[in-house]
Formats: structure tokens, C-alpha cells, sequence
């Protein structure tokens, strides 16, 4: 059962990570701005911006997630308070030290400073392995708690219950509920990315120190990298997909999704093949072999199919001609599912390798995974927070409709300004676009636009879960 | 416990601060990133083989153009960097999709100057090079990021010697600073006609684990150490999910 302490420490989670949103969505909109040449920054403010909006994005919503299963957890197995705890004083270090190298030192090379950027010192000295270090620490933090929350799933499942595997027979005896099956697979690949990322920071930190008696091979960097960053964007998202099949029927009045063989086989598939699909991002690179960059097509296309398709199918059943209590937090679930499908076949058409050698690095790539993002995962963490939130202490909100519509059309014109830049190969990444690209600032400056409707209806989201999960903070034991 | 997670903290943190980077330190390198894919400046061009009023562009549209900027009374790099240019491209008679424009970007040179440039250089007569100066030096100079100094003590300017390579639409692909050997105009040279030019840092000793190594010598690519390291995190992974299986199974309920 949930105690209180995991109840504050959810609350503290959630609080840290709208405060974290607001930030990096106006280092965006700056961004935006700058592209519109509307402001003006420097470069080097530019892409610092971009470093730190990047990864503190990535890092808040795979925390998010982190959170949201980590408390719904409790409702099949006891978890630890402990590594919770760990996870997050080493996330806030682990961010105050990212913040430092960016904004102090001016560290800029980019969420996935691929190598050799880092060291190609145009920032403060110490900034590089400020920026690692600042790396190594969130990892650590993440990697323990990982762990630890697999470690108290195996505590009451056995390996091939965790993995659902005797649902592939008739009649099986024990069920392994949905939540656990996709929270057991995507802690797997959790731990292996942020393995990938350990592996990534020492050989930096090696080379780093050799002073130049050990050098690394590009190619095995950029892999580690891909390893590591395209699997943690795609299992924050899964992380997300495992709080809907918890909550989507439970919040909406319909009986429990149960596993069933389609539903196994589809999650241990996704494993596979989320493990390998980072591939299509090296589709530039000629010395990588043509085999690995077929696997990389091939996992991309067969990644989205099961978890997608699986998700929703079971989501279209449940709501198609059936009575729903519709409330805010599953209209998020919903309207974020379809934003990450909307993402997905973005993803999908990129990762295309003929369409990849028009599409590469062009604002086709931020818009697709801003999309399944901003309009899909970002939904998923606010439908958990505003469910909790609810649990412990019920308004009766009021102006959800309009809440919704103020996100709806901020998101989609924000993120339509991407997708049309895209399509005109307006490339991505420019802190200004040059006068042949005349409309790629026009496009920036629409986007700046909405994605301020966006950031209107994030703080009105903000003001009111944070108001309730401050109240759960300062809540005694007898008045829970 | 909180002191010693302080001490231990601003040992790691001295000691970075610290540590010299040897590794790979901004060079002059991105001097010649400048510019790249931005539109040189079209300067009305005036010089023997040119007809009256043509520009830079009418230059360029008709064939990628490699411009060399040098004024004719230097005594310093402008000869040796023209004469190691004239050699590089003497080794290319077969390579015809390119004009070599060389430019003065001294305003008191004349189209004279240059003229007898050519000559001395044995030029004249070569269809691939024109010698040439403009009215609108200043303009050009900018639009490629090229700023040489005015040194009044040796009444001369203080320069790089630098090749740009312009495409034929009039965008800078790729700049040379210093006498460079023939290899690295061939990159120009691809770069203004547009063509991809694939390159990779050879394996070096010190460079342990590469996914492939290259044998220049067979032209054969073997995978090397680093694939190893491509799959490691999913086999750890594998290996502390086992683990965990192993030590917790025994209080499983
Ligand atoms: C309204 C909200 C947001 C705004 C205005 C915004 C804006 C931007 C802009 C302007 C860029 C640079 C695009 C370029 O390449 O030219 C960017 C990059 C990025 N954004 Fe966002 N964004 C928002 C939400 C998000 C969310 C929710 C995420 C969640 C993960 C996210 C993750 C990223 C990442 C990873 C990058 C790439 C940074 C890099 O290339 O190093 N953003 N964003």
C-alpha cells in the first residue's frame, strides 16, 4: 500500500518537474524568438539555450514517468523509498550542475554532445567535465532507482511472469498484469541505455585525461550516443504507456485491461526492437554497414507497430460506443495517445532511409518528436499528475474545455510551424536562418506565438496540481 | 556524512578544473568554417578575358569557380601560394568543370597589374584562369569574412593566404587558409561541383576501440574491438536483470 512518504515524495517529483517545464519552455520560446528575429541573442546563447532545453526536457519527463510508475507500482509490490529519495537529491544535484556548465561555464554542444564537440573547447575549460560529470550523476541516480524498482518487481514475479511469457499458453494461471509487463520491459531498456550512457562518459572521461594517448573512434561514440538518447526519449515514452493502462479504465469507468497473448507478445517484441532502432539515426554515416542500417529501418517500422498498435486498439475498444466518464485526466491520456501516434508516423516516414536523405537534420525532426512529446508524453505525465493530485484533494475544476483548447491549439500550431519548416528542407538546429530561407523565420516567429498559448496553458496546469501537491506536502499522517 | 560528500565533491572538482585538455582544442580550423554556405557578394568584375560588365556570378553560373584573393604587390605569401596553386592544377589537365579566378583585393591594383600577373605566371593564355580586379573590393571582402591588414611600416597587408570554392549558385562550399597540398583542393574542387566526399579519421594506435578497422593498403574493412562495445549495455543489462533475478528469488512471496 502507498505510504505518505512516497505520496510527499510523488508530490515533490511532480513539483520539480512543472517548475523544470516552465524554464525550458521559455529557453524555446526564446529560441523561437531568435529564429524569428525577433530577439537577438548570440550563438553562443542560442545553443546554450538549446543544450539546456534539450536535456532538461528529456531528463524531466523520463523522471515523470519514473514517478507516476514508481506510485502506481506500490499497488502490486512494495517499493523503495530509498533509492526514490536517491534518485531525486542526485536528479536536482545532476541539474543544478547541467545548468552551471551551460549558463555559467556556456557549455552549448548540444543534448547529444556528439563526439568530438565536447571537446572542442569554446566554452569555459571546466565546463566540459562539469557537463559529464553532471551526466554521470543523473545517471547514477536514474540507474539505481531502475534497479531497484525491477529488483521489487522479481521480488513477486518470476522472470517469465514479469515478461508475461504464460500468456503465449492456453488457461494460464497466474495473470501478469499490463502495468508490470510494460513497466518490467521498459525498465530493461532503461537500464540498458543508461548503461550505454556510462559506457559513453568513461570513454570521454578516458580520453579526457589521457592527454592525448588515447583517442575514440567516432563511429563507436556516435553509436553509444544513439544508443543512449534515442532509448531514453522512446522509454520515457512507454513509461507513460504503462501509467494509461493502469488508469485509462479505471478513470473511465470501464473494466481493467488484462494481458492477453497478443498483448505479451507485442511488449517483448518492443524490446527488441527499441534496442536497435537508434540505428536509423546513422543512416549519414558510410562506414557503418549497410546491415546495420537496414536493421535500423526495419526496428524503426517495427517498433511502432506492437506498443502502438496494441495501445491503440485497446484504447479505440474501450471508448468506441461505450459509456465513458470522461474527466480531464483520461481526455489528456486520449488526446496524448493520439499525438504520439500522430509523432510516431513522423518518426516513421524519417526514418525511411530515402526519405531520411531529404528529411535528415531538417525541422522535420524536431517536429516529429516534439510531437509525440509535447503532445503525447507530456499529456500522459499531466493526465498521472492531475489524477493524483485529485486523489487527495478534489475541486471541482472548472473551464476544462478551454484549459484544453488553449494546449490543443498552442501544441498544434507550434508544432505545425516545424513540420511545414521541414517540408521546405529549412534545416534544424540554426540559431538564424540565412535570407534564402526567408520563410523560416517567418515560420519561427508563428511558432513562438502559439507555443506561448502552450506555455499559458502549462502554467494554469502548473498553479493548480502544484497548489494541491503543496498541500499533500504539508499534510500530517492523521489528516490523510 | 554531508561534510565528507562536500570534501570529496571539491576534490573532484579541483582536480577537473585542473586537468589540461590536451585532446583537441579549438584550432585556427573553424577560421575556415566562416562563411560556408552563406552567397558571396556579386562584384562587377572587370579583366582582360572578361567582357565589360560581367559579374561574379555570370563567372560562377557558367562553371563552379575556385577564387584565390592575393594583391600584386606582396612580398610576402602571394607568390609561393599562386605558384603552389599553378602547380596543383597543372596536375589536373583533365579537369575542366572549373574556372580559377584570381582577384586582387588591393583597391590600388589595376586591371593592368593583374595582367602582367598573369603573364609572369605564364597564364595569360590558359582558358581555365581569369585575373581580375573590381570596383567593390569591400563588399567581396566581407561577404567571404577575408580581413587583411593594413601594415603602414611595410606598406603591406597582413593576409591569409585563402582559396575559396564557390559553387554555381554562388554559395561558398569550402575555404583554404595557407598553401595547401594537391589533396585538399581536390576536396575544394568536389565541393564546388557539389559532390559528397566521404571522410573518416583513420584508425591510429591510440585509438583502441574502433568499430572497423581500414587497411589503406587491401582497401578491406574488418570489424574491429568497438562492436563489442555497440552491444555491451544490452548484455550488462541482460546480466543484472539475471543477477537480480538470482538474489531476490529466494524471498519471493
Ligand atoms: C512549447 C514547448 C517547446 C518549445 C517552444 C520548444 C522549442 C524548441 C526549439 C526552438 C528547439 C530547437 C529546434 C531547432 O533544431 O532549430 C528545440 C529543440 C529540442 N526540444 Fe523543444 N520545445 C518545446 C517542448 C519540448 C518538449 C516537451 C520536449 C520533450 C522532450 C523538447 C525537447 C527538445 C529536444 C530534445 C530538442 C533538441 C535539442 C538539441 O538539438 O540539442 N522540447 N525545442
Amino acid at each position: 500500500m502507498e505510504t505518505l512518504k512516497l505520496r510527499k515524495i510523488t508530490s515533490v517529483w511532480i513539483i520539480i518537474v512543472l517548475t523544470l517545464f516552465v524554464v525550458a519552455i521559455v529557453l524555446g520560446i526564446l529560441m523561437r524568438l531568435n529564429q524569428g528575429e525577433i530577439i537577438q541573442q548570440s550563438p553562443i546563447t542560442f545553443y546554450g539555450n538549446m543544450t539546456t532545453h534539450g536535456l532538461t526536457m528529456i531528463g524531466i519527463w523520463f523522471v515523470a514517468g519514473m514517478a507516476a510508475v514508481n506510485y502506481l507500482l506500490e499497488r502490486y509490490v512494495k517499493t523503495s523509498y530509498a533509492a526514490n529519495l536517491f534518485a531525486l537529491v542526485l536528479t536536482v544535484i545532476g541539474v543544478l550542475m547541467l545548468w552551471c556548465s551551460t549558463f555559467i561555464g556556456e557549455f552549448h554542444a548540444g543534448w547529444t554532445f556528439l563526439y568530438p564537440l565536447p571537446f572542442k573547447i569554446m566554452w569555459a575549460e571546466w565546463a566540459t567535465p562539469l557537463f559529464l560529470s553532471s551526466l554521470g550523476v543523473l545517471g547514477l541516480g536514474w540507474l539505481v532507482w531502475s534497479i531497484s524498482l525491477m529488483a521489487q518487481i522479481l521480488k513477486k514475479y518470476s522472470i517469465s511472469q514479469a515478461f508475461a511469457w504464460q500468456h503465449f499458453h492456453k488457461n494460464p494461471k497466474v495473470e501478469t498484469p499490463p502495468f508490470i509487463l510494460i513497466t518490467m520491459i521498459t525498465l530493461i531498456g532503461v537500464i540498458a541505455c543508461l548503461i550505454a550512457a556510462v559506457i559513453l562518459l568513461i570513454l570521454f572521461f578516458i580520453e579526457y585525461f589521457s592527454t592525448g594517448s588515447f583517442v575514440n573512434d567516432a563511429l563507436l561514440m556516435k553509436n553509444l550516443t544513439y544508443f543512449f538518447g534515442h532509448t531514453i526519449a522512446n522509454e520515457m515514452l512507454y513509461l507513460g504507456l504503462a501509467v494509461i493502462y493502469e488508469l485509462f479504465a479505471e478513470v473511465s469507468g470501464r473494466p481493467k485491461w488484462h494481458t492477453t497473448w497478443y498483448v505479451a507478445l507485442a511488449w517483448n517484441l518492443s524490446l527488441i526492437f527499441i534496442l536497435t532502432a537508434f540505428f536509423h539515426h546513422l543512416y549519414m554515416d558510410f562506414v557503418q554497414p549497410e546491415g546495420l542500417q537496414i536493421i535500423g529501418q526495419i526496428a524503426s517500422y517495427l517498433a511502432s507497430l506492437p506498443a502502438a498498435g496494441v495501445t491503440v486498439f485497446s484504447i479505440l475498444v474501450a471508448v468506441y460506443r461505450n459509456k465513458i466518464n470522461w474527466s480531464l485526466t483520461n481526455l489528456l491520456f486520449f488526446i496524448g495517445v493520439a499525438g504520439w501516434v500522430i509523432g510516431g508516423l513522423g518518426a516513421v516516414i524519417d526514418a525511411t532511409i530515402s526519405n531520411n536523405f531529404i528529411l535528415h537534420n531538417t525541422l522535420w525532426v524536431p517536429a516529429h518528436f516534439h510531437t509525440y512529446n509535447a503532445m503525447g508524453n507530456v499529456l500522459f505525465s499531466l493526465a498521472f499528475f492531475h489524477w493524483f493530485s485529485n486523489q487527495y484533494y478534489h475541486h471541482k475544476e472548472r473551464q476544462n474545455t478551454l484549459k484544453l483548447s488553449i494546449l490543443l491549439i498552442g501544441g498544434a500550431g507550434f508544432l505545425l510551424a516545424f513540420y511545414i519548416g521541414g517540408a521546405e528542407s529549412i534545416p534544424r538546429r540554426y540559431s538564424t536562418y540565412p535570407s534564402d530561407l526567408p520563410m523560416g523565420a517567418t515560420l519561427a516567429s508563428i511558432a513562438a506565438l502559439f507555443a506561448s498559448l502552450y506555455l499559458i496553458a502549462i502554467l494554469i496546469f502548473f498553479f493548480n496540481i502544484s497548489k494541491k501537491c503543496l498541500k499533500i506536502l504539508s499534510s500530517s499522517p492523521q489528516s490523510s | 556524512m554531508f561534510k565528507d560528500i562536500v570534501i570529496f565533491s571539491s576534490i573532484v572538482m579541483i582536480s577537473f578544473v585542473s586537468t589540461n585538455v590536451k585532446g583537441q582544442i579549438a584550432s585556427s580550423g573553424w577560421k575556415e568554417e566562416d562563411r560556408i554556405y552563406s552567397k558571396v557578394f556579386d562584384a562587377p568584375l572587370s579583366g582582360k578575358q572578361l567582357r565589360k560588365g560581367t559579374t561574379l556570378y555570370q563567372v560562377t553560373s557558367q562553371k563552379p569557380t575556385v577564387l584565390a584573393l592575393i594583391f600584386t604587390r606582396c612580398t610576402g605569401v602571394c607568390n609561393p601560394f599562386l605558384l603552389e596553386l599553378k602547380e596543383n592544377i597543372e596536375l589536373r589537365t583533365n579537369e575542366k568543370n572549373f574556372n580559377i579566378l584570381v582577384m586582387s583585393f588591393d583597391p590600388r591594383d589595376t586591371e593592368k597589374d593583374l595582367d602582367d600577373l598573369a603573364m609572369r605566371f605564364g597564364l595569360s593564355e590558359d582558358k581555365r584562369w581569369e585575373f581580375a580586379v573590381t570596383d567593390s573590393i569591400r563588399s567581396l571582402v566581407q561577404s567571404i569574412g577575408f580581413k587583411p591588414v593594413w601594415d603602414s611600416l611595410r606598406q603591406q597587408y597582413d593576409h591569409d593566404a585563402l582559396l575559396i570554392g564557390i559553387n554555381s549558385e554562388g554559395y561558398i562550399t569550402k575555404k583554404l587558409i595557407g598553401i595547401r597540398n594537391n589533396a585538399d583542393l581536390g576536396l575544394l574542387l568536389a565541393s564546388i561541383q557539389d559532390s559528397f566526399t566521404p571522410t573518416y579519421r583513420m584508425a591510429n594506435p591510440n585509438m583502441l576501440f574502433s568499430c572497423f578497422n581500414y587497411d589503406a593498403k587491401t582497401g578491406k574493412n574488418t570489424p574491429g574491438l568497438g562492436l563489442i562495445f555497440v552491444a555491451l549495455p544490452a548484455l550488462i543489462a541482460m546480466v543484472i536483470v539475471l543477477s537480480v533475478n538470482f538474489f531476490v528469488r529466494v524471498n519471493r512471496i
